[in-house]
């Protein structure tokens, strides 16, 4: 029988949705053209050449090595592309994915990448054209929800502030706008230039979606701990217990 | 045990659960203009400069940010921040009840009405490095330790002063 990783614990939607992500197997909800991806990351003009840092792979003569040869260079590493960055900020206010969550699903399934987590932002890093395979892969798939997350290069914050009064995520720089026909319209690349148009990023999912598909366990949500007067703890927090109990005891008691 | 004077100032914190957009600040400004008692407000959230800050399009002008304005009581002024909480203090109690209804009118969503202390009532080190030695007591706990001297809002009975030079 075939192996299935079990990525994460629990019987919550929460835990179901947190298996989701890690495993890649997410559902499509939009297609945004590649061009627009490329527009809003703000590092190259679409449709202009990639910059490169080093020749592609052919031509450079590599070293005989066992590595290399077991493990095929993604198309960016193969041609030489710079290394870029895409950086997302989720609301903590249910959006659908959450900094731990992007990172786990880029660890996990994307090859040639860095994902790096802060507490209220996350960032990929990888060879160029694989890091827009990337982030269109999170833009199109049910990790985003276009009023509460956003692509921020910088002036990051608004993880953890109250919602605009349109159910937008706070930006101080504004590069996301709520149109008057209910589409979220990107007007800003992520560091905040302005683009030449509009992008149709589509509809933003109603509160009640958003906590259906949400990562981030929330009292006001669902709790970490299951179904609140159950008798047994969702089998999260037991597997959380453990590992922490064996990290403790690892930790003090090294034999 | 100690009855509490119904003729003392008294201190209230207006958090709405959304952040403003400068329309419903304005009517909720107005609403409690028009309730009355005010001694002094403060209004606080987070800046909405007028340039990107830092980053590669540092400079690039903000438009959404530019031209905020709203009018309180007869007089126009520029917002500088996304209003997310409002400060004030009343002459008494009995403007309390009317301040409530005035929030619930005005905004169409959830809000958290607080009684308490929020204004300080000496002079702190960052006042005085500010104004030296401050004559008027009712702007301490007005202004944010952080901000500039030139980024100063104050809005009185009599007129509305605002010195905000763009950064």
């Amino acid at each position: 029988m075939a192996y299935t990783p079990q990525y994460y614990p629990g019987s919550t939607t929460v835990g179901i949705n947190r298996r989701k992500h890690m495993s890649g197997n997410l559902e499509k909800l939009r297609d945004i053209p590649e061009a627009d991806v490329v527009a809003i990351m703000g590092h190259r003009a679409p449709g202009a050449d990639y910059s490169s840092t080093h020749p592609p792979l052919k031509e450079m003569g590599e070293p005989d090595c066992p590595i290399r040869q077991i493990v095929t260079p993604t198309a960016g590493a193969a041609a030489g592309d710079r290394v870029r960055y895409s950086q997302w900020t989720d609301s903590m206010y249910f959006a659908p994915s959450i900094p731990y969550w992007r990172s786990y699903w880029g660890a996990i399934n994307c090859k040639g990448c860095d994902p790096g987590t802060l507490s209220g932002r996350q960032i990929i890093e990888a060879r160029e054209r694989d890091i827009e395979a990337y982030t269109k892969k999170q833009y199109d798939s049910e990790m985003t929800d276009v009023a509460l997350c956003s692509m921020r290069g910088c002036t990051v914050h608004g993880h953890s502030l109250r919602l605009e009064e349109n159910g937008m995520q706070f930006d101080m720089l504004s590069r996301t706008e709520m149109g008057k026909d209910g589409n979220v319209y990107a007007t800003k690349d992520q560091v905040g230039i302005p683009l030449d148009r509009k992008i149709n990023l589509g509809k933003p999912m109603t509160e009640a979606e958003a906590k259906k598909r949400t990562t981030i366990f929330r009292v006001d949500g669902v709790p970490m701990c299951g179904k609140v007067g159950a008798r047994k703890y969702d089998e999260a927090v037991d597997a959380l217990h453990h590992m922490w109990e064996l990290r403790s005891k690892w930790g003090y008691r090294p034999e | 045990m100690v009855t509490e004077s119904d003729t003392a100032s008294i201190e209230v914190e207006i958090v709405p659960n959304r952040f403003l957009m400068p329309a419903t600040a304005q009517k909720l400004l107005n609403a409690i203009y028009e309730n009355g008692g005010i001694i002094r407000i403060m209004i606080q959230g987070p800046n909405l400069p007028r340039n990107v800050p830092y980053g590669p399009g540092r400079g690039t002008p903000i438009e959404e940010n530019r031209d905020l304005l709203i009018e309180v009581g007869g007089q126009a002024f520029e917002l500088c921040v996304k209003v997310g909480r409002v400060r004030l203090e009343l002459e008494s109690e009995k403007y309390f009840d009317g301040l409530k209804a005035a929030c619930e009118r005005a905004l169409p969503f959830s809000v958290h009405i607080k009684r308490g202390k929020f204004f300080h009532t000496r002079s702190t080190i960052t006042d005085y490095a500010k104004f030296g030695k401050v004559e008027d007591t009712r702007v301490l706990g007005l202004i944010d330790p952080k901000a500039k001297k030139d980024r100063l809002a104050v809005l009185s009975e009599e007129r509305v002063t605002i010195d905000d030079e763009e950064r």
